[in-house]
C-alpha cells in the first residue's frame, strides 16, 4: 500500500522545516496548532532546542477554536506575546488544523500587525502533510521577500549560504558548517560567509543583496537564491560540501576494497547531499560502476542524471532497491533493514537528520 | 525591565479559583515551548504519551491514522526496543483530508499489517488525530469493518490534542481504549486491579502488603501483564482501585460494563493524608489497616533528611510523579520552605493553594507556558536549596536537583520515603561538588 509505512516512521514534516530555517533568528514563533506539533518540532526535529533559548510557540488551539474559527482571538494572543516577550516581529508556521479549516493567513498576519504597534508579522503555511524541505523552502523564500528589499554594493568575496539546517546537515553547529564550507574551498574567510538558518541573522538576510554569490546547500535554499537572482542578479551555484569525513573514509575503503570490480550504488539522501556523494565516489575515477542517487524529497532533474530515483513512499523504495540489485547502499542507518540478510550488498551510513532524527557523530 | 509573570500564594487565594490571572491560565495564552514544557506540549515526548501508552495493551500494534507530522515522535520508538516493531503509518494527504477517502483504505491497512506478521497481534489499536477529529471520523465503525476483515480485536485510540482541556483529554479517553477489551467473566473476590499508571508501581510501595493481608490474593497491574491472556484476566477483579485521576473515566466504563465498582486514591506526599486515606481504603472496603509502621519508616526518613541537611528551601515543578501543589504543600507542613512553584493550575488543584497561602504566603507560582517565562531569569533572593522536578531542574541547572520522574511510580509511603532518600543523595552529591 502506497502510504503504508511499515518499516519506516514517518520523516520531518514541512512545518519542522519552516522552524529549523526560522528558529536561530530572534523572532516570536508560533506553531498554529493544538500543542502536539510543537512538541515532535522540539522533542524531534529540533537539536538546538534543548541548548539555546528560542521564542518558540504553540498556539495552545483548541476545538473551540476550530470550530468556531477564532482568529481575533489568537491575534491577540500573538500580539501580547510580541508585547510581552520584546520580540522584533512573529512569524506563524502552519499544521494540520489550520489547513484542515481553511485559515486566511494573510489575513491573520495583518491582524497581528495592526494589534502589535506595527512589527511584522510573517506567515508560512506549512499544513503538515508535506516533508520538511517544502516548509525550509517556504520560510527562505518568505524571509527573502520580507527583509532583503534594498539592492546594496556587492562586497568581492562576500557568499551567502542557502538550504544550512541541522534537518539536512544532521549537525546543530553553525561553526562546524562554517569550517566545512571554508575548508572545502567553496568560501573565502570565515568571516565572509553567512548561512542564513544557521549563524546569520535578520540584519544579514536585509544585506543579502551583498553577497557576490549564493551557494545552495540544500533543495530548501533552492527557491531563495532563485528569488534573490530574480531581485538583484546574484548568482547561485548548488554544492554540498559538508559530506561527514567519516562517509568519506567508510567511501574510499570501500573503493579500495573492490579494486576492478563492478559496482551497482544507491545513494539516498536529499539530492544535493547525494549528488556530493556521488562525485566523492567519481573523485578519483570509478569507470565501472554505475551511481544512482535517490531521494524521497524534492527532486530537481537539472541537478540529476538519468537513472536518478525519487521514490514515493516505503514501498516504492523497497521495490526499486530489489529490483535495482546494488551491490552497496548509502543511505541513513534506518534504511539498512531494507537489505535482506542474505543480501551481497554493502552498506554505508549516510545520516540524515530528517529521516532517522540522529545526529552525526563527529 | 519586562520579567516572568507570577503572583504569590497569597495573591492567587485572595482573587480565588475563578479569577486566575491569564498569564497562569494556560488557555489564557500562547503556549511557550522551553525544554520545561516539553511535557505538556507531547507527553510522549518523554514518558507516556497516547501511542506508547495504548501499546501497554500486551501483544498489540498500533495503526497511526494521519498527517506525517503526527507520527514524527515515534521515530524515537522504533528501532530495536519494545516498541520498535509494533508501530505502523497510514500518512493522510491533503485529498484524504477533504475526501475522506483515507478511512476506505484503513481496513486493507490492517489487513495488510496483520498478513505481515510472524505472530497475529491481540490487537490493532487504530489512532487517530486532529484532523480526523475536526471531520467527525466515526472511528468505531471503521474499527468494526477491520474486526469483521481480520478477526482480530480492533481498537479506536483519540490522539485529539485539540480537546486536551475538555471532558475527554486524550490521556483519559486512552485509559478507556486500553481496557475496553476486557469481556465479562467469572469473578473472583481476592482479585483487585490497580488502575491509573502505564508502568508498575514501585516494588516496594506498601499497598500490596496493605491489599495481601486484607485477603487478596491477586493484584493486576496493565503494565505488568506480559501477555493478552493475563490481560484479560483484568475482568476478574473484585474491584479496581483508581490510584490517578485520568484513569477514572476508564473505571467508570469498566464499572458500567463490567460491574467492577472502584476506590480511588490520590497520590500524595503528606504522611498524614497518606494515612488517612488507607484508613478510609479499609473502610470502604471492609478490612482494617494498621499503617503505624510503614509511616513510621517514611517520617523517619525525612528526619533523617532534616538532620543532614536542615531546613533547606525547595523549588518545586510539574514535570513530575506529583502534583506540583499538593508536594509543596506536603513539603511545608514537613517544615521545608518552598519559594517557587512551576505549575498549571486547574479545579483540581486550587484546593492546594489556600492551604499554601497560609502557611508560605509569598511562595511565588509561575506557569510554565506563560510567554513571558521567556523572560525567567533566577532571582538572587529566590534561589532555593534544592529543586524537585525536571521543569524546575531547567530553570536552576545549578541547584541540585531531583527530576523525580522515573517510570516506576512513586506511591504513599513509599513514595516519600523513596522521595526524601533521592533528594538527600542529589544534595550529598551538590554539597561534594559544589
Amino acid at each position: 500500500m502506497k502510504k503504508l509505512l511499515k518499516l519506516l516512521s514517518p520523516f520531518a514534516p514541512d512545518h519542522s522545516g519552516a522552524v529549523s530555517a526560522l528558529f536561530e533568528l530572534g523572532g516570536l514563533l508560533v506553531v498554529c496548532d493544538a500543542g502536539g506539533c510543537t512538541g515532535n518540532i522540539c522533542g524531534f526535529d529540533e537539536p538546538r532546542y534543548f541548548h539555546a533559548k528560542c521564542a518558540l510557540f504553540s498556539a495552545g488551539l483548541r476545538d473551540m477554536d476550530a470550530i468556531l474559527g477564532q482568529d481575533e482571538r489568537l491575534a491577540g494572543k500573538v500580539a501580547q506575546a510580541l508585547e510581552e516577550t520584546g520580540m522584533p516581529f512573529a512569524v506563524l508556521i502552519g499544521t494540520p488544523v489550520p489547513a484542515v479549516i481553511a485559515t486566511d493567513f494573510s489575513a491573520l498576519r495583518k491582524m497581528v500587525e495592526k494589534r502589535a504597534s506595527g512589527k511584522r508579522c510573517l506567515a508560512v503555511e506549512t499544513k503538515g502533510t508535506a516533508l520538511y524541505d517544502e516548509g525550509v523552502s517556504l520560510a527562505f523564500l518568505q524571509l527573502v521577500k520580507t527583509f532583503a528589499l534594498e539592492r546594496r554594493e556587492v562586497t568581492k568575496g562576500r557568499i551567502g549560504v542557502w538550504g544550512a539546517t541541522p534537518l539536512d546537515l544532521s549537525f546543530p553547529d553553525a561553526s562546524r558548517l562554517v569550517s566545512a564550507l571554508v575548508s572545502s574551498g567553496k568560501c573565502g574567510k570565515k568571516e565572509e560567509v553567512f548561512c542564513y538558518g544557521m549563524g546569520a541573522k535578520i540584519p544579514e538576510i536585509e544585506q543579502a543583496s551583498r553577497c557576490e554569490k549564493n551557494l545552495v546547500i540544500a533543495p530548501g535554499g533552492l527557491a531563495a537564491a532563485k528569488e534573490l537572482f530574480r531581485k538583484f542578479g546574484t548568482p547561485y551555484e548548488v554544492a554540498y560540501p559538508c559530506l561527514p569525513a567519516s562517509l568519506k573514509r567508510k567511501m574510499a575503503e570501500w573503493k579500495n576494497r573492490s579494486a576492478g570490480r563492478k559496482e551497482k550504488v544507491l545513494i539516498v539522501h536529499e539530492q544535493f547531499a547525494a549528488n556530493a556523494a556521488r562525485e566523492e565516489l567519481e573523485k578519483d575515477g570509478s569507470p565501472d560502476w554505475e551511481i544512482h542517487t535517490g531521494t524521497f524529497f524534492r527532486f530537481f532533474p537539472e541537478y540529476g542524471r538519468n537513472g536518478d530515483l525519487v521514490f514515493a513512499g516505503e514501498e516504492d523504495f523497497a521495490e526499486k532497491l530489489e529490483k535495482g540489485n546494488y551491490t552497496l547502499l548509502i543511505a541513513d542507518e534506518v534504511f539498512h533493514r531494507f537489505l535482506k540478510e542474505d543480501s551481497p550488498a554493502g552498506f554505508i551510513p549516510f545520516t540524515h537528520f530528517a529521516v532517522s532524527g540522529r545526529l552525526e557523530e563527529e | 525591565m519586562k520579567e516572568a509573570f507570577f503572583q504569590t500564594a497569597r495573591e492567587l487565594a485572595e482573587r480565588g479559583r475563578e479569577h486566575i490571572p491569564d498569564p497562569l491560565r494556560s488557555s489564557g495564552n500562547l503556549v511557550y515551548s522551553s525544554p520545561a514544557t516539553l511535557a505538556y506540549n507531547s507527553p510522549g515526548a518523554q514518558g507516556f504519551g497516547v501511542k506508547r501508552a495504548a501499546l501497554t495493551l500486551p501483544g498489540s500494534v498500533m495503526l497511526l491514522v494521519s498527517p506525517r507530522c503526527c507520527g514524527r515522535n515515534t521515530s524515537g520508538l522504533n528501532g530495536n526496543g519494545p516498541y520498535g516493531d509494533r508501530m505502523y503509518y497510514l500518512l493522510q494527504d491533503e485529498t484524504d483530508i477533504v475526501t475522506g477517502r483515507h478511512l476506505y483504505k484503513i481496513a486493507d491497512a490492517v489487513q495488510e499489517i496483520c498478513s505481515s506478521r510472524k505472530e497475529k497481534p491481540s490487537a490493532v489499536m487504530i489512532c487517530i488525530t486532529c484532523t480526523d477529529a475536526l471531520l467527525g471520523t466515526d472511528m468505531e465503525r471503521v474499527c468494526r469493518k477491520c474486526e469483521s476483515l481480520t478477526g482480530i480485536p480492533a481498537v479506536p485510540c483519540y490522539m485529539y490534542a485539540l480537546t486536551r482541556e475538555g471532558r475527554l483529554p486524550p490521556m483519559v479517553s486512552v485509559r478507556k481504549s486500553v481496557y475496553s477489551l476486557l469481556k465479562p467473566g467469572k469473578r473472583r473476590p481476592d482479585a483487585v486491579n490497580l488502575l491509573g499508571f502505564f508502568s508498575p508501581l514501585q516494588e516496594d510501595c506498601e499497598l500490596y502488603e496493605i491489599l495481601h493481608k486484607a485477603g487478596v490474593k491477586v493484584i493486576r497491574e496493565l503494565s505488568r501483564c506480559g501477555t493478552f491472556a493475563e490481560y484479560e484476566k483484568m475482568a476478574e477483579a473484585n474491584f479496581n482501585l483508581v490510584l490517578f485521576p485520568e484513569a477514572r473515566y476508564a473505571a467508570l466504563d469498566l464499572e458500567k460494563r463490567l460491574n467492577i465498582p472502584f476506590i480511588e486514591l490520590t497520590r500524595s506526599y503528606d504522611t498524614e493524608k497518606i494515612a488517612k486515606q488507607y484508613l478510609l481504603l479499609g473502610q470502604a472496603a471492609g478490612f482494617s489497616v494498621d499503617v503505624s509502621s510503614c509511616r513510621a519508616e517514611a517520617e523517619k526518613e525525612i528526619s533523617a533528611f532534616r538532620a543532614s541537611f536542615g531546613n533547606p528551601s525547595f523549588s518545586v515543578g510539574e514535570w513530575l510523579n506529583a502534583d506540583p501543589f499538593e508536594l509543596a504543600l506536603s513539603l511545608l507542613r514537613y517544615g521545608f520552605p518552598v519559594k517557587e512553584i512551576f505549575g498549571t493550575l486547574g479545579e483540581a488543584n486550587f484546593i492546594y493553594v489556600k492551604k499554601i497561602a497560609f502557611l508560605s504566603p509569598e511562595t511565588k507560582v509561575y506557569s510554565n507556558l506563560s510567554p513571558s517565562m521567556l523572560l525567567y531569569e533566577e532571582r538572587k533572593e529566590d534561589l532555593p536549596d534544592a529543586v524537585l522536578g525536571k521543569d524546575a531542574m531547567y530553570y536552576h541547572a545549578d541547584t541540585p536537583g531531583v527530576p523525580w520522574n522515573s517510570e516506576e511510580q512513586p506511591f504513599g509511603f513509599a513514595g516519600t520515603k523513596k522521595l526524601f532518600r533521592t533528594l538527600a543523595e542529589a544534595m550529598e552529591k551538590g554539597r561534594k561538588n559544589p
